[in-house]
């Protein structure tokens, strides 16, 4: 997924804005983290597009991302009270329109979710960057700046530490 | 071979070389404790990967488009603020430049002038020369 034509901000946010959610949903099991790491990142595009140089568009946002989401941790790390993996304000997410349905899908993924939270944060992003974003091992490596070898370990010891988890 | 380790995740991924995934998969054939892990690996992966895709929460990205718009507004203050300074500038060298060829108030100017722009109390429009003793309007 390699795009080497610069996108407006507006293209960004329409065609990735769901995906870092996600990507951050999956981090940290909570909505309202997922929705601030979102206006980050997209806030930080909108500085950093104009001095974009054309190449791999997918590295250079994710990138981003991981940047905005790590400096997020340690910014709260530096505070007293910090929202805890099963501390998922279910009641927000019960007051939205489609509350019964968002609701059900994730309550459906929840062992999932809480042995994600889990993992080693660094085991935990190359799993997420794989399963739940689609970025191939090269994409991810020039994400996280670390060798191809490393992700795939790291993927691997990620599902392994999981299943050991879930059974 | 030795066990396959996280070659089993890489193949899953589509991540292997041609050559890799013929070893490893005459491995497997031979490997009870690797065609297991395949499989258990294969179940987590899938579990992950059907997660739901979770929307964007409505008016996120309006937000996060309105967050830009006190910057805009910042940018337009320095602006404004540098043209004033510009302006400024310009007053006061007209001030202290003389619009007639008097000699004394030339001499005074160069002499005071820069403390005038500076502060108020030695403004130009009605410079007090101590030394002197006399007020130039």
């Amino acid at each position: 997924m390699t795009e080497s034509v610069p996108l407006t901000w507006e293209e960004v946010a329409r065609i990735y804005g769901r995906k870092i959610y996600n990507f951050a949903y999956r981090l940290t099991g909570n909505s309202d983290d997922a929705a601030d790491l979102v206006q980050e990142v997209l806030l930080r595009v909108r500085k950093g597009l104009s001095a974009y140089q054309p190449g791999s568009f997918e590295g250079w946002l994710w990138r981003i991302t991981r940047n905005a989401f790590l400096d997020e941790v340690r910014r709260r790390n530096r505070r007293p009270t910090l929202p805890l993996p099963d501390e998922v304000d279910r009641w927000d997410i019960a007051s939205s329109p489609s509350a019964d349905v968002e609701y059900s899908r994730i309550s459906l993924g929840d062992d999932v979710q809480k042995a994600l939270l889990e993992l080693p944060y660094e085991f935990r992003e190359a799993v997420v960057l794989c399963d739940i974003v689609g970025l191939s091992y090269e994409e991810i490596a020039r994400a996280v700046a670390v060798p191809v070898g490393t992700v795939r370990s790291r993927i691997h010891r990620g599902r392994r530490q999981l299943r050991e988890s879930l059974t | 071979m030795k066990h396959a380790g996280d070659q089993i995740s890489a193949y899953l991924d589509g991540e292997l070389t041609r050559l890799e995934i013929e070893q490893l998969q005459a491995h497997l054939s031979s490997c009870g404790k690797c065609a297991a892990e395949i499989q258990e690996v294969q179940t987590v992966r899938a579990a992950v990967r059907s997660l739901p895709m979770l929307e964007l929460p409505a008016g996120l990205v309006a937000e996060a488009d309105a967050e830009v718009v006190p910057l805009r507004r910042n940018k337009g203050f320095w602006v404004g603020a540098a043209a004033a300074a510009v302006a400024l500038i310009i007053a006061i060298a007209a001030l202290v430049t003389p619009s007639s060829p008097s000699i004394a108030i030339d001499e005074l100017n160069s002499r005071y002038g820069a403390r005038a722009s500076l502060d108020p109390a030695f403004g130009p429009a009605k410079l007090v020369v101590p030394d002197l003793g006399e007020v130039l309007d």
